[in-house]
């Protein structure tokens, strides 16, 4: 969980900008390189084998971490259900949860590549494929969004947090639903806007 | 035992004046006096070793964190090696600097030869076996260990993997049988069958590409990880066991398997070059309908 904090990910990708941020707080020339790429100076500088005991300890910490602190779902001591030789507890199973879901899931994500290809490739804009067409494409990100949330919002810490968001998902695929309805009654069509994005 | 003590103190008080007698011999002796010592300009001297010209030194990165001082951060601590004073592999520099610099670091090993998975940890950014993982010889690049990825650390690079075993223990890794064996004595496979758990039953369990997943970071609790699913795929696929559609029931919902969004990261991180993505996708495949 502690992942939720400093995901490595974006550690990596800021790694240069930020150890400068930590870094420029005091600038020594005897400063070991933690966390920093190797310069030309800091291969030649004789370090002791106990660098820390020549580090004040705001720099040591400075030095490790090497994201600003994010305290967005700080770990949480560590928690052991039942004792260590206890298996951890198997939920009931649900198939339009799991393995239903999964496979309708890849049925609609298959789906959506000859869905959007057949418009064009026909050149005959018919309401109905548009119709089948932003239908798979509101299911399709309704389940990808539903992911991300399962995925990020963990039922038993923020149970709260994660009934807003399913319910704020529901919410948005409906609105959108809405919204692709009259676009498509009232409008020009999906397609169509697309076409004439595409030739403007 | 008192009088043992008694007599003891007897002694210890008998000793002194048994020391002075023998001083008092040794300055009346004259044997030492007359010889004189040999001149320095006829003797060679001898001096404190010189540094290795050619040494390789390396410099190496490693996590440290005391429980002892729980209120203490963790702190990345700098050791520098010889190379051509250490083995090849990094398990030979971690176990020479707790030898010969710091005592006090700490790390699983036992095997060294990559088949008991305790050395797993998180170097140079790749979860592998230290014991399967080469110093990289450039010395200008400095090397970085750290203990595997989003675990409770126990010390330094000892993670702590109480959850990965719970849920190990939670898919029932182990043969389910209902009738004895038919010969009476071991229940039998062809050869075709026994090659389907060619690549599943390699697995050590050293947890290095579970704790490489984001998924199974962000869901440990209940996300079971590539790990523990190729376990279960190892016993979907045995074609002795009789409690197949339990087992895939028991990871029918939505957190159990489901979480994996085929990042990879497992079998690009398998020190024993296993693929538990693949397994993972077998499972799903045999679950589709």
């Amino acid at each position: 969980m502690a992942s939720i904090v400093r995901p490595t990910m974006l550690r990596q990708t800021c790694l240069k900008v930020a150890t400068k941020r930590a870094f420029s707080t005091k600038p020594t020339s005897s400063f070991p390189a933690i966390n920093k790429p190797a310069s030309v100076l800091s291969r030649k500088t004789v370090r002791s084998a106990f660098v820390k005991d020549a580090l004040p300890g705001s720099m040591r910490v400075a030095a490790f971490h090497a994201s600003g602190r994010r305290p967005i779902l700080p770990a949480l001591p560590q928690e052991i259900n039942g004792t260590a030789n206890d298996a951890a507890p198997v939920p009931t199973p649900s198939p339009t949860h799991g393995s239903y879901h999964w496979t309708f899931e890849r049925l609609v994500s298959a789906g959506l590549i000859p869905l959007t290809i057949a418009p064009f490739a026909a050149g005959s804009l018919n309401p109905a494929t548009d119709a089948i067409l932003c239908g798979a494409i509101l299911i399709h990100s309704h389940i990808g969004f539903e992911a991300t949330i399962t995925d990020y919002i963990p039922k038993k810490r923020l149970p709260k947090t994660r009934k807003l968001f399913d319910w704020g998902l529901k919410l948005a695929t409906v609105v959108v639903g809405v919204g692709l309805y009259e676009f498509e009654t009232n409008d020009v069509g999906l397609t169509e806007a697309i076409k004439r994005i595409w030739t403007a | 035992m008192a009088a043992l003590r008694s007599s003891s103190r007897l002694f210890t008080a008998a000793r002194p004046v048994f020391r002075t007698q023998l001083r008092a011999f040794a300055s009346v002796s004259d044997t030492h006096s007359t010889s004189s010592p040999v001149p320095p300009s006829q003797t060679s001297t001898v001096k404190e070793p010189a540094a290795d010209p050619d040494a390789k030194i390396k410099t190496f990165h490693i996590y440290r964190w005391n429980p002892d001082t729980p209120s203490e951060k963790p702190r990345m601590q700098s050791y520098t090696l010889d190379l051509k004073k250490t083995g090849p592999m990094m398990l030979d520099a971690l176990i020479r600097i707790k030898n010969e610099v710091d005592p006090t670091l700490t790390f699983r090993r036992s095997c060294r030869e990559g088949i008991c998975g305790s050395c797993a940890m998180n170097i140079d950014g790749v979860n592998t076996l230290a014991c399967l993982c080469r110093i990289p010889t450039d010395t200008t690049k400095e090397s970085k260990i750290y203990p595997l990825p989003h675990t409770y650390v126990v010390k330094d690079v000892v993670p702590d993997l109480t959850q990965f075993y719970k849920q190990y223990k939670s898919i029932k890794p182990y043969l389910q049988h209902s009738a004895p064996a038919p010969n009476g004595k071991e229940y039998l496979q062809s050869k075709e069958e026994r090659k389907k758990l060619d690549g599943l039953y390699e697995c050590i369990l050293c947890a290095c590409c579970s704790t490489s997943c984001p998924s199974y970071w962000w869901n440990s609790e209940e996300y079971l990880g590539p790990a523990v699913l190729l376990q279960s795929y190892r016993w979907i696929a045995d074609s002795r066991d009789e409690k197949k559609e339990e087992r895939k029931a028991a990871l029918d919902n939505s957190m159990s398997l489901y979480r994996c969004h085929t990042i990879l990261n497992c079998s690009r991180t398998c020190p024993k070059g296993l693929n538990p993505g693949l397994a993972i996708a077998e499972i799903k495949k045999e679950m589709a309908f």
